[in-house]
């Protein structure tokens, strides 16, 4: 067997996985997207559950059996790859189909959200998850580059073709100021959805994680940019080069702890506190109406900017909301213009 | 500041959101729940948790604070003050306030209540909101 074989199966049981593990991390009472009872979601709901993954693992297995037909004999004009990439693919979409129609069921027992809102007149700690000298870390750190990359400033390459280590690492401070405005936003503009109690406390540990790793991808970026920026210093590049790895390991491993805690909790933390700690809340506090395939979450009435994903774990922005689409063009647009103007 | 302040809102209510918000504090702060020195959550935190815009809860604050009972800070919420002596009393505010429970205590009687009981009632909550 190849080993384009391998991989390309590799892809269809992960997206399997993936795709069967999905429902467990929604609130219990959030069922493929759709705001059941959480009554309807631990009783009928479970045999659509089963129903949804017996058809993600046909899909999968029917995938793994063509890819087994295709890989054999080697087909030398490429035309053999090309089918396997299309099964795999195919795979992927088959299981977004069984979802959406699982959903299209779901719908069915859709409960209207509820007239009430309730929120808690305690103030939370919305402060970035380490503190502002934590935060600031990433600038140390490119700040410290730019002044190493000064002291061998005759040794920079100079000529057309040739990138600027400086505009490297300008380059990497509008990265970090990127994702700290998203870990900012985060813990501020999003919504508490437990009021108070355990189930808060655990959704509000949930959200500093997810800002957090926000906060950890500035430093990635950071040390990355800086790698990039000293390895055209060639007295430089060759003595740190390959030591850049070790220093991103540990925010490598807390991606992965963080991760899996994650997996472990479900979508803000629900699976981490007693049902009973958590009887008075309900779904997510965002109606149905508003999301689009699951995935995109379109309400222009609702102040927050990001709220808990429904396809997955973790957040999603607010696409109705200005402030959001502010962030989404800085996302998009900083880095392409700063790209071209710094490089 | 104790646990399990809430403020709710209804979306049904023919009350306006700001008001529902303003009265449900003003239920905390005379219950004594509220206590001088206590911080409010600031306005955007309060407004994204309600799913309302920021100035209706601005709104309700502003009510309160010209009430006496807050302190509005600047990107920091707002206050509880200390409110011993109450400020000049506003004769059509009363008034208005007096009409409305007269209304109530006419539903609650049409509703079956004896006057006895709305009379208990209301000493009831009269002597709740001074504990």
């Amino acid at each position: 067997m190849t080993s384009a074989f391998w991989g390309m199966a590799l892809v269809v049981t992960v997206n399997a996985v993936f795709f069967h593990a999905m429902p467990r991390f929604s609130r219990p009472d959030i069922l493929f997207g759709v705001t059941v009872s959480e009554a309807f979601a631990a009783g009928a709901g479970r045999a659509l559950v089963s129903r949804y993954r017996a058809i993600v693992w046909i899909g999968a297995a029917a995938a793994l059996a063509i890819l087994l037909l295709l890989q054999a004999p080697r087909d030398e004009s490429g035309r053999g790859a090309m089918l396997m990439t299309g099964v795999m693919t195919g795979s992927i979409v088959f299981a977004h189909v069984a979802w959406q129609l699982a959903r299209q069921k779901a719908r069915a027992h859709a409960v209207p959200p509820s007239d009430v809102r309730v929120a808690s007149l305690v103030t939370r700690d919305t402060s970035l998850p380490g503190g502002v000298l934590f935060a600031a870390g990433p600038f140390a750190i490119l700040l410290a580059t730019a002044l190493l990359l000064y002291t061998y400033l005759d040794d920079v390459p100079d000529g057309p073709d040739t990138a600027n280590p400086f505009g490297q690492l300008a380059f990497g401070a509008i990265l970090v100021a990127m994702m700290l405005t998203m870990a900012l936003t985060l813990t501020r503009r999003s919504r508490q959805i437990a009021v108070d109690g355990p189930a808060a406390a655990v959704e509000q540990r949930f959200r500093r994680v997810n800002a957090l790793g926000l906060v950890l991808a500035g430093y990635a970026a950071a040390i990355l940019m800086s790698a990039v920026a000293v390895k055209s210093i060639p007295a430089l590049g060759d003595t740190l080069s390959g030591r850049w790895r070790f220093v991103l390991l540990p925010l490598m491993l807390f991606n992965f702890g963080a991760t899996l805690w994650m997996l472990r909790v479900g979508q803000g933390g629900y699976r981490a506190v007693a049902p009973a700690a958590r009887r008075e809340v309900r779904g997510d506090a965002t109606p149905d109406r508003a999301w689009i395939f699951d995935v995109y979450y379109v309400n222009p009435r609702d102040p927050a900017m990001w709220v808990e994903n429904r396809f997955g774990l973790g957040y999603t922005l607010n696409y109705g909301n200005w402030r959001a689409w502010l962030l989404i063009i800085g996302m998009m647009l900083v880095p392409m213009v700063a790209g071209r103007l710094l490089f | 500041m104790a646990g399990a302040l809430r403020v709710s809102l209804n979306l049904e209510s023919p009350t306006p959101a700001y008001r529902q918000i303003a009265n449900d504090l003003r239920r905390h702060l005379v219950e004594e729940r509220l206590k001088p020195g206590d911080l409010l959550p600031p306005v955007r935190q309060l407004a994204v948790d309600l799913g309302v815009h920021f100035n209706t809860v601005a709104l309700a604050y502003r009510l309160l604070a010209d009430e006496g009972w807050l302190e509005l800070k600047r990107r920091r919420g707002a206050a509880v003050l200390e409110r011993n002596a109450p400020r000049a009393v506003d004769r059509r505010h009363v008034d208005h306030l007096m009409q409305q429970l007269g209304q109530i205590v006419a539903e609650l009687r049409s509703a079956g209540m004896s006057s006895r009981q709305i009379s208990a009632a209301l000493h009831r909550l009269a002597e709740g909101a001074r504990s």
